[in-house]
This record gives C-alpha cells, structure tokens and sequence, in this order.
C-alpha cells in the first residue's frame, strides 16, 4: 500500500515536471541526491513556449568550457557545438576535415561549462551520410558520450530525411539545417547562397517541410533570401532558426568567434560573413593584451612585488644562501642573497 | 664535377641558414618551392642570444588556432600547448584528464596559425612517467603528429632526468620545469608554491641543474620564491622561465585565458592565480557583446538589412509566391510578399 503511494507521488511529480526528450533524469537517484533545478535546463517545451508566443529565440556556437560558461552567464537559449570548430578552432579553410571523435571531445567541454542551455550537436561530414545504421550511431554517440542534448544534420536530401526521421524514432532530437549547407560544398562549388531563384527558393520551403514532417522539432535556414524564409517559416509548425536570412525566422544563431569579433588578422577580416555583425572586438583587445604583456615582460616591470607573491623566509633564506656556498654555487648565493634583498626595499615605506 | 659543385653549394647555404635543432627543413625538395623567410620562426638560436644579450624572453600559452594567430601577431617568442588545456579548454580540476591524443589536436591547430612562435608541446600526465621508451616514444608523436618544435617535461626525480635525456639524444628540444609541477598534485597535496624552506629550495636549484646536464636548452620555474629563483637563474647556463617565480628569471611564461581575464564568473575569478596580471578583461567584453546580441535577437533589430544581404530578384520573388499558392502553402506565400515588401521599404530613401 505504501509502496503504492510512493509510486503514485513519484508519477504526479514526473508528470509535472517531465522534461520533454531532455537526456537528464529527473533525479540522480544512483548517483545520491544532487541539487538539481528542474526548471534550469532549457528543453524543447521551453523552446515551443517561445516560438508560440512570438519570443525569439537565441542560438550561438560554443567549442569549449570558457565560450559555454559566457552562453550560459548570458541566459543564451541553445548552444550548438558546431562543426565550424574545423574553421575557427582547428583553422582548416572547411568544416570537412574534423572528426567524430574531435567533435566529442568538443561537447564534452561544453558540456561541463553550460548547465542553462539547450546543448545541440553537429554532426560532422562523413559521420551520417552512407546509411541510416550510421546516421544513428553517431547521433547515439552525441548524446552518449557528448552529453548532448540534441543533434543537428545538414541537407534535404531523400536519404538525409529518412536518416532525420530514423534519429527521431531512436529517441533523439534533431534540428534540420537547408540552404547553404557547409558540408556540401564540393557540390555548391563554394560558400554560396541557396534559393536566389524560384526552383531553389521552393526547395528550400518544401525540403524544411520534409524535415518538420520527419520529426524535426527545428530547422536551421542558412544564407537565403528574407523572402524564402519568411516563407519557411510561415509555412512550418517548428521553429526556424536563421542566419544570413533576415529577420522573418523564429530566432537566430551566429557564430561564436565571428560575433565577438575573435579574429582581428586582415586575412580573417577578409573572410568574416557579412551577415554576421560583431558586437565586440575581442581580437583587438587580445591583441594588446598580449602587446602589453610582452612590453612589461621585455622591460622588467612584469612580475612586481604584487605578482610575485611566495616568500622565503629570512632564516630560510640564510640558510639557503649557506648551503648553495656549502655546494660552490658561489654566483646562485650571491644572486638570492641579492635577490632576498631587492624584495625587502620594495616592501619598505617609499616604495610601491 | 657539377654534381659536387650542387653538393658543395647546398652544404654552405644550409651552414650559413641552419636553425639548431628545429624539425621544419631548410627547403622543401619535395614538395616544390615554397616561400619560406628562414628566419621567420623563432629558434633555439634565436633564444640563445636574447639570454646572452639579457633580453626577457616571452611565453604564453595557446591551444588553438585563433590563440595562435594571436600569439604570433602580438610576436610572443615562444608559443606553448600547455596541459593546462585540460583546465581552461575542457573545465576540468586538474591537468590530469586531458589525453595525448588531445593534446596531439590541440598542438595541431596551434601549429597552423603560429608560424613565428617557437612551438613547445607538453607532454601530458601519464603518458612519459613509467619508461624512459614510453616518454621518448611520446615525445616523437609530439613533433611528428603535432607539428611542434620541441617539448616541455615536468619534474626532476631521476628517471625523469634520464627521460629527457633520452628525448634529447632522440633528436627532440626539451624545455624542464620544477618547482609546483601541477601533474604531481597528488605527492604535493594541491597547487601549492615549492621552495619555501632551505631543503626544498636547494632542490629547485639543484634539479634544474640535472635537467641542464641532461640536455634541456630552458628550464621552467613554478610557483616559488624569488630568490630561489634567482638563485637558479644565475647557476644555469640555460634560460629559466618564470611564472609565479618573480621578476629574476630569464623570461616569463603566462597561461592565455588568465592573463587575457577570458572567466568573468565569479566561481573562476576566485581561482584565478594571484600572480597572474590581467592584461585585458575579456570575459567581460564577450559577456557584453552576447547579452547585447541576445538583446537585438530578442527585440527584431538583428538582423537589419546591413545583415541580410542575400537578395532575389522581383521576377524570381513573383515567380516562388506563384509556386507556393500552387502548392497550396498560402500563408507561406503572402509571407514571402510581405517580406520582399518590407525589404523593399526599408531600402528606400528615408529608411535605413
């Protein structure tokens, strides 16, 4: 009877609080009680909540556990472990080159930084095309060894809708991603905008409409005309998330390292989209960071007393002195013993 | 005859430009010219001459090709992947987690954007400790796979010392480190400063000493007191590189997102190193710049039209709302109209 009660009381209290396709349990129970917030983590109710009521919604790329600690401090809704990593973290020209195992080394430190936000992985080229058997395991890997939240694919292909829906059916969330897909761009011949004509800009709707058909609860519109997606967007139940596509989608995302402005080399000057606005100039700020380090240290006012904090004390140090004698390390003595001294003037009244 | 001529000529041209003991070739034979500047990367010889001239030599930390092309601009001399990654890249306590295999990328994305710095590659926690085979072993798949110049090894116990000396019979640079070695806080009890007393000063002082025998062209000194380190630093023939160590050693070595204050949560400011100097405040500047992006996503005002610059013609605008009505996604089309509208109007004089 007891028993019964119990299991009563836990079902009411899962069913108010149930977090829809989230991968956190409610409770640690194995793991002994941990403070958990149920209502911390972004899910994908909140998400619908926001899209419902008009709220747009914030996405931005993270790679590391500093940049998901600054989403997280900034209240952003979704972070997306990017498969951009490839560009702006590792430095290749594409989003190619980069590895399942790199991007699970990537969200598992995103992981660790960003408690608040939705987590959504990329899945890297190469790792969901061949069969929906593989599209499934690495999306079971995301979230298994990722401690991702969501996964999201790129293209409208008939195969990539199959393998969304599959995903879907193994109990994964997934965000579609049309327009400019950067993976394919060995057949786009280039970064290039997608649905600048009428087949195109139709594919772009109904390719999204697959995708919310497929399961999707999202779909990100890449580098079209406002036009196109404000069509997308009127045309779907989920939400769009657009970047480079004007101002008519559901919310946006950008990219980490371009919005703030990370990169302050003319040659990535060169290649910052032009639909992204920087709202810093970290690059700059880097840059004569590192100048004025490099200034103090060349000209010895780095570290002063106020940065070199560990003493000796003076027994210590005179017996010290004694023992490198005792060891004919006449000049190191005479160093530490000049030393010792040194710190004691700047300590005194008058100085620093 | 001519042959020897070739030969004779080649010998003196790589006598007149040979960099010690630097893994990348004079002239790349195989792979055809290339504009290579032989004094663009900073080397062992170069070090050699700033200690002999007194000029402070410069370190920092980077663990991807951004912080690189940062490292590289601001012309730091010498450019280390540190294991201090497994901190501030993957949120972890301690320098303990972080893999080879993790290090070997993260040395591999530092290698494509610093092409001036010296690069130094830590060897991580477990993988050099048990053999003097396994750390020579690793060593190798630091400049072989990692794309670095030399490495940096900590402690001084005596297998430790025949370690290096090992690796530097192997071909490869090594830079020591003694006093606080983070890898052995488990033997220290925590991060805390060495050298305090007369027997463990004498050993920083002495184990530098055996790491110079073994070969090693710089020794790093952590966390101890000033004379202790300037005792040290006048004993070597060898530069040392301080950090927390005062202002008496032979150059100064900074972790990245220490020195750039890249952690503005009040959790990572209190364990932020006391003896490192702020150069910038960056993790306010990104903590800014997101909550202003957030903001403007948030209000409609991102993106405007200078954000959203892909366009599609009127014919081809008239031509999509046809198909979409022919399709029967009537919203979607009025949607499409409005918004080529609205762009329309905002483009004209009076508007933005």
């Amino acid at each position: 009877m007891s028993h019964f009660r119990t299991l009563a009381k836990r079902c009411t209290f899962l069913a108010r609080s149930s977090r829809y396709m989230s991968n956190i349990p409610e409770d640690s129970v194995y793991g002994g009680p941990k403070p958990q917030n149920h209502n911390q983590r972004v899910t994908l109710t909140h998400l619908r909540q926001k899209h419902r009521m008009g709220e747009p919604i914030t996405m931005v790329t993270a790679y590391d556990y500093p940049s998901a600690v600054h989403l997280d401090s900034a209240g952003i809704d979704i972070c997306l472990v990017g498969d951009s990593a490839s560009m702006v973290v590792h430095g290749h020209d594409t989003t190619l080159p980069i590895t399942l195992d790199e991007m699970l080394v990537h969200c598992r430190a995103v992981a660790r930084g960003a408690k608040r936000p939705l987590l959504v992985g990329d899945l890297p080229f190469g790792t969901y095309e061949s069969s929906t058997h593989q599209a499934v395991d690495t999306a079971v890997r995301v979230l298994k060894e990722g401690g991702m939240d969501a996964i999201k694919l790129e293209g409208g292909a008939p195969s990539r809708i199959t393998a969304a829906k599959a995903i879907v059916e193994a109990g994964i969330a997934v965000i579609g991603h049309v327009g400019l897909t950067p993976q394919a761009i060995s057949v786009l011949g280039g970064f290039r905008p997608q649905g600048k004509n009428i087949a195109s800009a139709v594919k772009v709707v109904e390719t999204a409409m697959a995708l919310q058909e497929a399961g999707c609860f999202s779909v990100v519109l890449e580098c079209v005309p406002a036009p196109v997606a404000a069509a997308a967007t009127s045309a779907l139940k989920i939400p769009t998330i657009g970047i480079g596509a004007g101002p008519f989608c559901s919310g946006q995302v950008l990219v980490y390292h371009d919005l703030l402005g990370m990169m302050q080399h003319p040659h990535h000057a060169k290649v910052t989209p032009k639909f992204c606005k920087q709202y810093g100039q970290v690059g700059d700020i880097i840059n004569k960071a590192l100048l004025a380090y490099k200034e103090e240290v060349t000209n010895g006012s780095f570290p002063g007393p106020a940065h070199s904090p560990y003493k000796i004390g003076s027994a210590d140090t005179d017996g010290f002195v004694n023992e490198l004698q005792k060891l004919g390390f006449d000049k190191a003595a005479s160093a530490a013993a000049e030393a010792a001294e040194k710190i004691e003037t700047v300590k005194s009244p008058g100085a620093l």
